[in-house]
């Protein structure tokens, strides 16, 4: 669609999510001044090869954006000590109800995806 | 309904030293469906903030139109058929909200809303000021909520498909 082309790669359509870099630190809930992130994750020790001891990972369980509440400032991005959270231009995910709004980890990691 | 005129006037709110306040609804643009010409659609926007910009650059750059997903009306079409589409665009406080509803009482049937924006859709920014309403959904039932603050003028239109899609299907 001509409409989707004009737009600059670089515009501010979604916050998409990269799980995989994401240490569960809590940075972007806390500075949100919408409050619109919900993080949980559990710990969980990973023994790697020649490692002197087990070293404890955070891992993601749920990591929820709530695009109803979002005031789109990019704090989250700004703040993000990993580069986890990224602007994508993708703006066609209106929904029919306000709950629709929230995006778990599948939705936000597949903005990600579509750039890469 | 008398578009373009004075036509309704909120409640008094508590404490509100300004009299009643008064808001004149915007002219409303009407459309046609381009894949169903008998499909009309009229969009009145009721701009509260600055999400109205927003949409008015949707409407102004012709993006409705460009996109071919709507056409301008045909001018000999009865302006009685077709859905009226009510976009509450930006922050609804509470002192405005009957005049919301009003608006949307108005409205002839068959109508849709759309909410427009994170103000309208639960709040946004304000989840936490005691005069905003918290989404407009408590007054008015909203058949598609376009999230963004703002949301850009192809969110509008990516909105307002939906809403066609379900008309359509209806």
């Amino acid at each position: 669609m001509t409409t989707v082309d004009r737009i600059p790669a670089q515009s501010h359509g979604v916050i998409a999510l990269s799980a995989s870099a994401c240490t569960s630190c809590m940075i972007c809930v806390r500075e949100c001044p919408a409050w619109c992130i919900e993080l949980e994750s559990h710990d969980e020790e990973v023994t790697e090869p020649g490692a002197r001891r087990p070293r404890t990972v955070s891992v993601l369980d749920v990591f929820t954006i709530d695009y109803g509440l979002c005031m789109y400032c990019g704090i989250c991005v700004d703040v993000c000590p990993f580069d986890a959270l990224a602007w994508q231009p993708d703006f066609d995910y209106a929904s029919g109800s306000a709950t629709g709004l929230v995006q778990g980890i599948n939705e936000l990691e597949s903005w990600g995806k579509v750039r890469e | 309904m008398e578009i373009g005129k004075e036509v309704f006037v909120t409640s008094q709110a508590p404490g509100n030293t300004l009299g009643p306040v008064t808001a004149t609804l915007p002219s409303t643009r009407t459309y046609q469906v381009a894949a169903d010409p008998s499909l009309r659609v009229q969009i009145l926007d009721l701009g509260l903030a600055c999400c109205a910009l927003e949409v008015g650059s949707a409407i102004a750059t012709g993006l409705l139109v460009e996109t071919g997903l709507l056409a301008p009306a045909n001018e000999n079409a009865s302006p009685a058929a077709g859905t009226t589409i009510l976009l509450i665009s930006g922050t609804v406080t509470d002192a405005l909200a009957p005049a919301v509803l009003r608006a949307w009482e108005q409205l002839p049937e068959p109508k849709a809303a759309v909410s427009f924006g994170a103000c309208a859709n639960t709040g946004g920014p304000y989840w936490d000021a005691p005069t905003v309403t918290k989404g407009i959904d408590q007054l008015v039932p909203i058949n598609i909520y376009v999230p963004g603050c703002p949301p850009r003028p192809e969110a509008l239109i990516a909105g307002l498909v939906k809403v066609r899609d379900e008309i359509v299907v209806r």
